[in-house]
């Protein structure tokens, strides 16, 4: 028992909590704070970049398609639909999708494309031949043809329009995609 | 704040919270060994949380999961960061479990009333080197590929019930789509789970139990055996008495904690800022000749396998870990002695430095023999996997019995047969695979036997010529080729007109 208190003796005795302890519990508490911080930024930042990395602004990529090999061969009057298959980087995969373009024009010369995808909730429309006007099916929205205007339904916005170009008398259009279902136009 | 506070406080007690896990008091004297426990649990956190955003990246197939990989580290911001911290902190939570295990067994913590969580620990140290096994596999390049198909063949050798577990751990008899789902899930889902349930025990023991102090302080006066009828009484009384003149876990011995857990974060980040993660080619199951390497901490099991005759190879294989698990789960039962100090328990100490050296000097042989395999000492680089192949040829071959490269082969003083050191810089590689196949066309009284198909293949032949085509003397890195072919003047094709 002796030797147990002996043991005892040289332990260092506790501190007494008093002014005289702050400093060093205020340090402590300081250093704890200081060492969590950097534990959490090391820790969190490269995750937290890695997760964002999807919402930043990709390099461009040339976006011209093209949509028909003559112009000539186009009907004047009459909106047309043109499908065309893209390569597109998926992240790590390369899968082809198919979109397509409504082609208009009145002269052969001017001409008007609009996305393929309705502007409400992106179904694929239709040229309504009796009413002379876009319908799409899903929520029946309607379009003109010559505008892209909403003439009826829902769809938040008129039909978002593309660059088109005639090249050696082939037809290229600028083709990008555009939030759904927003009164604004902004690219997707 | 201070409302807020309250209306958490009615509710749950926050207070009584604090003062349960916070204001506890801790035994004085705690050393910095006594941090590992929790510097192993920040490595976890680590692990957790670069590896929830790496699955947001990843695709466990075959098809997908090496380009996936691929645009991880070149197409996602930090992503190779990211990678290379997940990669080091699991070198780094091995590192710290083992660690975290010797200090408790030097310091005797494992003793009453701690077995539990000693076996708690043993269980955590087999589902961290799990994690290390199937995470191994998911970026499908050759290394993760070839260690696998190894390390699931070792586990077919077992007795008995071998045929079935290699098929098990694959998820069918070859290594494929299979079994990167399979080792993804356990990677992902079960061992996770299974870690996260038993580190939350593991720590609730130790708060209720409070942590084990430094050995002497319950030796003095202790009765010889743990298992004795007053021992209870007084572990008790010491390690209250010891526990009172202690200091509150906050923040003395957090701050403790979290020194060190910064420095192990930056550790890994540092690490993997540096050095990454690493990325081969894509997994080739036709490419025989690729060499695998296990992660170093399954190194010294690798080794030993290849120190035991081939008969005994399945006893060792599946005894040596058994044996380990075993005696690891029946230390805290059957050693009941009192004392703690490892300079007074001579057979624990001895058990530790023999395992521990074992398995230093198992890493060290098997690094000093990797070394060759890395950088070629004849070319002066590392050789590519056809290179590799063609020099297994050369040697299984023979081709050494007369030529000499370097300081090997050229047995015979007198053999006229050329030296090979330098021959990359002599000869193409066209002309070495034809001369290959057919020496007497270039030289009619050649003493070289023709290695053209049938003896080798033209593909065997090309292996060999790309090894013979690397071997550029001592100055490889500046020495520049100087090719002095002739080829036979009658060609074959000639030769084969009327």
């Amino acid at each position: 028992m002796a030797l147990l208190q002996w043991r005892e003796s040289k332990l260092p005795s506790p501190p007494e909590p008093g002014p005289a302890l702050m400093p060093r519990r205020g340090f402590l508490e300081f250093l704890s704070g200081v060492c969590a911080a950097i534990a959490a930024v090391f820790i969190g930042l490269p995750a937290v970049r890695a997760f964002f990395s999807p919402a930043l602004p990709k390099p461009k990529v040339d976006s011209w398609v093209r949509v028909a090999d003559d112009v000539a061969l186009l009907d004047v009057g009459v909106p047309i639909r043109l499908d065309f298959v893209q390569t597109v980087e998926d992240a790590w995969v390369e899968s082809r999708t198919l979109n397509s373009v409504w082609l208009y024009t009145e002269d052969g010369e001017r001409f008007k494309a609009y996305n393929g995808h309705c502007t409400h909730l992106g179904c694929s429309y239709v040229f309504n031949q009796e009413r002379k006007n876009f319908f799409c099916p899903c929520h029946g929205g309607e379009f003109d043809v010559k505008t892209g205007e909403v003439i009826a339904g829902p769809p938040p916005r008129a039909l978002d329009d593309l660059k088109v170009e005639i090249r050696d008398s082939a037809v290229y259009v600028d083709y990008r995609d555009f939030r759904l279902g927003v009164p604004e136009r902004v690219e997707a | 704040m201070l409302d807020a506070f309250r209306w958490l406080d009615e509710r749950i007690d926050v207070a009584g919270l604090r003062r349960a896990l916070l204001d506890r008091k801790m035994p004085s004297e705690l050393s910095w060994w006594h941090t590992l426990g929790s510097a192993t649990l920040t490595a976890f956190m680590v692990q957790v949380v670069t590896g929830v955003v790496l699955a947001m990246y990843y695709a466990p197939s075959p098809d997908h999961a090496y380009d996936s990989i691929r645009y991880l580290e070149r197409g996602v911001m930090s992503g190779a960061l990211l990678r290379g911290m997940h990669h080091w902190g699991a070198s780094a939570m091995v590192v710290l479990v083992l660690a975290h295990m010797v200090r408790v067994f030097t310091m005797g913590a494992y003793k009453y009333p701690r077995e539990i969580n000693w076996l708690l620990g043993v269980a955590l140290l087999f589902i961290v080197l799990g994690f290390g096994f199937t995470g191994y596999l998911l970026p499908w390049d050759q290394k993760a590929y070839w260690a696998t198909a190894v390390g699931t063949n070792i586990a077919g050798t077992t007795p008995v019930v071998g045929g079935i577990l290699v098929k098990l751990l694959r998820g069918g008899s070859q290594l494929g789509a299979a079994t990167l789902a399979r080792f993804y899930a356990l990677h992902v889902l079960l061992l996770p789970i299974s870690l996260g349930a038993i580190v939350l025990v593991h720590i609730a023991l130790v708060v209720r139990q409070g942590i084990a102090p430094r050995p002497h302080v319950l030796e003095t006066g202790a009765p010889q055996r743990t298992d004795h009828p007053e021992y209870a009484a007084y572990y008790r009384t010491t390690y209250q008495r010891s526990k009172s003149a202690g200091v509150p876990f906050w923040p003395q011995i957090v701050a403790k904690d979290l020194v060190v857990g910064a420095g192990v974060v930056l550790v890994i980040a540092l690490l993997a800022g540096i050095y990454g993660a690493g990325l081969e080619a894509p997994a080739d199951p036709t490419d025989a000749s690729y060499v695998p390497h296990p992660e170093w901490y399954f190194l010294p099991f690798f080794e030993l396998l290849k120190l035991v005759p081939g008969s005994m190879e399945s006893v060792v294989a599946v005894g040596a870990p058994a044996a380990i698990v075993l005696a690891l789960l029946l230390l805290p039962l059957f050693d009941r002695g009192s004392t703690r100090s490892l300079g007074q328990r001579p057979a624990s100490r001895f058990g530790m430095f023999a395992i521990l050296g074992g398995m230093a000097m198992l890493i060290g042989s098997s690094v000093r023999e990797e070394a060759p395999t890395a950088v070629a000492p004849e070319v002066g680089r590392p050789l590519t996997s056809v290179e590799r192949a063609g020099r297994a040829l050369f040697k299984r071959q023979q081709c050494g019995g007369c030529h000499a490269v370097g300081s090997e082969g050229g047995a015979e003083k007198g053999s006229d047969a050329p030296d090979l050191t330098e021959v990359g810089l002599r000869h193409s590689g066209a002309w070495l695979h034809s001369f290959l196949e057919q020496p007497e066309r270039f030289h009619p009284d050649t003493k070289m036997p023709a290695y053209g198909p049938p003896s080798l293949s033209h593909q065997e032949i090309e292996e060999i010529t790309r090894y013979l085509a690397s071997l550029r003397g001592k100055n490889w890195a500046t020495a520049t080729p100087e090719f002095r072919d002739t080829f036979p003047e009658t060609d074959q094709r000639k030769e084969r007109k009327p």
